[in-house]
């Protein structure tokens, strides 16, 4: 157990970071520590030993060949750059030279000969492989004993870093979206009472949702609301705000995901069969429709699908009702449709870096089948890019859910933002972006957090470092 | 030249029968869709102006295809086009009239066997103008034209005509590096056209100029492959040509069409289908929806233009700052923009046109807020890349302080993908603008916007679904080209396939 401390320490805290980290997080036992070092120090037997190093290289007469190398280097330089040459300052500055090249050397020999240099980290290092100190110290050190056991892994301190940044952009998105509509020129009050509202009504509507407060009082009520589910009421309505999100972010959801897994399902073997039969007619033509799919905006290509398939055809309902599944399946085909097209290229230019690489050739030349060269070999190297581009265009496709929610007129969370954002209802806006942001963000870190375990490349480098 | 014996890799490698490939194919599908639609089924009667175009579109296919049955022959029999099989090519150009771009173009490309850059330029130069001249011309049908319309015509007739005698000129005397002297007075009044927004004229006479200066031909040659290898991609020249069309009409629109007709309300004449005096009908107020399509193409192009530059510069900055100070700076910067990363753009543009307010130039800030982290991702691998090149060490053992290498040295070196991306994220801009539009949020709904037109189409779609078929073709061609041009760059700047 004591081994697991020491080494986590003794690796992490060369990062300045987290040696911080360590010292904040085990305040109450470095408090103590600290000044039994600075007593124990004047014991060291670093600084004699150094001494003696430093007085065997000076003897052996280095030290002035180094000078008089180094007073040459000068001389050429400043021959080059056509300076005048002053004997004085470059003996000056090759003694000061020679002098750095002396200490440097010392400490090496020191490092190979196992005397550590006495400071306070390795002090404190030294100290966690005792099991009484740490017996002693595990009560107010707890937090630091908690951080050293998660960093003592490093897929553990992957996942635990990934986390901890993913929370700082989930509060910093926050804080823009609520400083964004902060300094909105628009006074909800007066665009919801009306022109006629006297200063009172305004003055009480703007007390009872906090308006009047200043920022940073605003800005800490809506953190906090967003992080315990409580968002208070919608100016409009007075409905509760989370309830509201609540209800309508299941259909959004529900729509993405199916689009998702449309999509997944018809780019990729598209990207792949392209990617085999390069510049053939059938690579031509799929990518024609994939580019035509990523052009085509999303609420046109509703209208037109609503004519055909509904108008005309009468095939699927043309708005969505949900007790009839027949409702979705235009909406999800819009809105997978650019997701499609991306996924598909992707893949394709995917899978042509990887075709060409030599370990195929490898394959192929070791007398593998060319059915197996692909799905063995070619597939799952060329799919770790389009996991991550199929994360990021998750978020894109939340984003672009509001419009095909529009044109369907589905009450999701989109078309709920887009609804509220005329007079405008700080609350509901801020916690529909926000929540959507925060899903994005979760999926974001759990691709990321899978990559570590599947990818053997990034398996061995973080084992490295 | 090396002596190709196989017949099958010749073909592949003569661009005129690659060519020929593309237009029949794309001829054959418009002749498709014109044999649908020439039959109306609601009501069982013929369309004839349909049927024509059908019958021109089809005859075209068959032509195209007869001419690339002979060039097969003749690179089987002689290895490569003979003189009489060119001249297979001029009748071709004549398709033009009948909007048919992809065929004018293989005419022009088979009746030459000189084919420089230039004279490329030239011949969409031309094909530009007159695509302009006879979408202005549909003015003539209306009650009145504006006063500027006759001397415009006027002028874009001399245009056109300046470009087709410069593409023949070309043709004879210009080679692929060399140019004679006297073509430098000719490029200089080529620029000059540029005011009407045709870029092939001014693309044209950039080159004719470089090369009749020949000052300096490494930069000549450079120049001219990069656009060789543009040139060579038939999609991305289409997807070009199509952007250009576009932008040179929305600039000459001012003094062809009449913007009266675009936003004043007539109630004589409401939603009228499609006639020669309203081409393709009219809305719920009178207005003629092809001149509000065309004043739609100014806005669309301009906040899709904003759009992209703006993002692409303070994203380009932010990002080459922190790929090369690298360690603090770049951590506290790219985690400041991950935050913006993780709002999906169409969100954080709601948002802040739900704070600000919707009009045009909330509109372009909003899209533009969004659009930086991307831009700065790119631009800071490019230049940690690049700060590593020797180029970069001896520009700072000479003593070149960071701004000087950071703007000087490493951004010129870094902009090929920058360049690739804005291209291909104008469309995005575009298709941003008009969803937003759509949903009330973006330009502000009196001015004729392509999302504001589609809008109103919306509400009519049983009844008058013209109204919302057109101006999203237009929105989808538009974005269809720039994803193509983009996609023709980046072929011909990725360093990987060099």
């Amino acid at each position: 157990m004591q081994q697991l401390f020491f080494e986590s320490f003794q690796k992490n805290a060369s990062r300045k970071s987290y040696y911080f980290t360590y010292v904040l997080l085990g305040l109450l036992v470095h408090i103590i520590t600290f000044p039994i070092y600075m007593v124990n120090r004047s014991k060291s037997t670093y600084a004699e030993n150094a001494m003696n190093v430093k007085q065997q290289i000076i003897d052996s007469g280095k030290v002035i060949q180094w000078q008089q190398q180094y007073e040459a280097e000068e001389r050429t330089k400043a021959q080059f750059f056509k300076q005048s040459i002053i004997e004085q300052e470059i003996a000056v500055k090759a003694k000061q030279l020679a002098q750095m090249k002396l200490e440097r050397e010392a400490e090496k020999t020191l490092t190979t000969t196992g005397i550590l240099k006495n400071s306070y980290k390795n002090y404190f290092s030294n100290l966690l492989k005792q099991p009484l100190f740490l017996l002693i110290t595990i009560i107010p050190g707890i937090f630091m004993y908690a951080l050293l056991l998660i960093t003592s892994n490093p897929f553990i301190r992957f996942i635990f870093e990934r986390l901890l940044q993913s929370v700082f952009v989930i509060i910093g998105v926050a804080t823009l979206v609520f400083t964004i509509l902060y300094i909105s020129p628009f006074d909800p009050a007066r665009n919801l009472l009306g022109v006629e509202a006297t200063p009172a009504q305004i003055e009480n509507f703007n007390k009872l949702y906090g308006l009047d407060q200043p920022y940073l009082v605003q800005l800490w009520h809506s953190l906090s609301g967003l992080f315990t589910f409580d968002l208070g009421t919608s100016f409009a309505g007075k409905e509760d705000v989370t309830q509201s999100i609540l209800n309508k972010f299941p259909v959004t959801l529900e729509i993405a995901m199916f689009s998702l897994l449309m999509a997944i399902a018809i780019a990729i073997p598209v990207g792949i069969i392209s990617a085999v039969r390069p510049n053939s007619f059938i690579d031509y033509v799929f990518m024609f429709v994939a580019l035509i799919g990523l052009s085509i905006p999303s609420f046109w290509q509703g209208l037109i699908f609503i004519l055909t398939f509904s108008l005309e055809l009468k095939w699927f309902p043309a708005t969505y009702n949900p007790n009839n599944w027949m409702s979705i399946v235009l909406p999800i085909i819009v809105l997978g449709t650019s997701i499609t097209a991306s996924i598909a290229r992707m893949t394709r230019s995917s899978m042509l870096e990887v075709i060409h690489e030599d370990y195929i050739i490898t394959a192929k030349a070791k007398g593998l089948s060319e059915r197996k060269v692909i799905t063995k070999h070619a597939i799952r190297n060329a799919m770790i890019p389009i996991i991550t581009v199929i994360g990021l265009l998750f978020g894109g496709m939340l984003g672009g859910a509001a419009v095909t929610e529009k044109v369907f007129n589905i009450s999701g969370i989109g078309s709920y933002i887009v609804d509220k954002q005329f007079i405008p209802d700080i609350p509901a806006i801020l916690g529909g972006v926000v929540y959507i942001a925060i899903t994005i963000s979760v999926v974001n870190m759990l691709i990321d957090i899978l990559y570590a375990f599947f990818d053997p490349r990034i398996r061995s480098k973080m084992k490295k470092s | 030249m090396k002596f190709i014996s196989d017949v099958k890799l010749l073909l592949k490698i003569t661009q005129e029968y690659v060519n020929a490939q593309f237009t029949i194919a794309f001829s054959a599908i418009f002749s498709l869709l014109f044999l649908l639609y020439c039959f109306n089924f609601s009501e069982g009667v013929w369309r004839p102006i349909v049927l024509v175009f059908f019958a021109i579109y089809a005859a075209t296919t068959i032509y195209v295809w007869l001419t690339s049955l002979v060039i097969k022959k003749d690179l089987a029999k002689h290895r490569e086009v003979t003189k009489r099989s060119r001249l297979l090519g001029i009748p071709l150009i004549l398709t033009v009239f009948a909007g048919n771009v992809f065929a004018a173009g293989y005419g022009f490309m088979l009746a030459s066997k000189n084919k420089t850059a230039e004279y490329t330029f030239a011949v969409y130069a031309f094909l530009t103008q007159i695509f302009i001249l006879m979408i202005s011309g549909l003015n003539i049908f209306k009650p009145y034209v504006v006063d500027t319309f006759i001397l415009a015509m006027g002028t874009f007739i001399i245009l056109a005509a300046l470009y087709l005698v410069t593409a023949i000129l070309i043709a004879r005397h210009v080679t692929v590096d060399t140019a004679p002297k006297w073509m430098l007075p000719l490029g200089i009044v080529l620029l000059i056209p540029t005011l009407t927004g045709n870029f092939f004229s001014l693309l044209l006479g950039i080159t004719l100029i470089r090369k009749a200066r020949n000052t300096d031909p490494s930069a000549v040659e450079k120049w001219q492959k990069t656009w060789n290898k543009i040139l060579r991609n038939t999609m991305a020249v289409f997807g070009l040509f199509f952007i250009v069309f576009m932008f040179s009409l929305s600039v000459v629109s001012s003094w062809t069409f009449d913007y009266d007709f675009a936003v004043e309300n007539n109630y004589a004449v409401l939603l009228q289908t499609p006639t020669l005096e309203y081409p393709l009908g009219t809305d719920n107020f009178g207005r003629d929806l092809f001149s509000r399509i065309v004043f739609g193409a100014q806005i669309s192009l301009i906040v899709g233009f904003c759009a992209t530059i703006i993002p692409a510069l303070i994203g380009g900055a932010l990002g080459a700052i922190s790929g090369y100070y690298g360690k603090n700076t770049d951590n506290i910067i790219m985690r400041a923009l991950d935050v913006l990363y993780a709002i999906p753009g169409i969100l954080l543009a709601i948002a802040i046109i739900a704070a600000f307010g919707a009009n045009t130039t909330n509109l372009i800030i909003a899209l533009s807020v969004g659009a930086i982290p991307t831009y700065a991702r790119t631009m800071r691998a490019n230049v940690m890349q690049i700060s590593n090149y020797e180029f970069v060490e001896s520009a700072r053992a000479l003593g070149a302080n960071d701004r000087s290498i950071i703007f000087r040295h490493i951004v010129p070196n870094a902009l090929a993908p920058m360049i690739v991306k804005a291209t291909l994220t104008i469309g995005g801009a575009v298709i941003s603008t008009s969803s937003l539009s759509f949903l009330g949020l973006g330009i502000e709904p009196h001015i004729p916007e392509w999302g504001n037109i589609l809008k109103v189409g919306s509400t009519y779609l049983e009844s008058h679904s013209y109204l919302a078929i057109f101006p999203g073709l237009c929105i989808m061609l538009l974005v269809l080209s720039f994803n193509f041009f983009g996609d023709g760059l980046r072929d011909a700047l990725d360093p990987k396939s060099n």
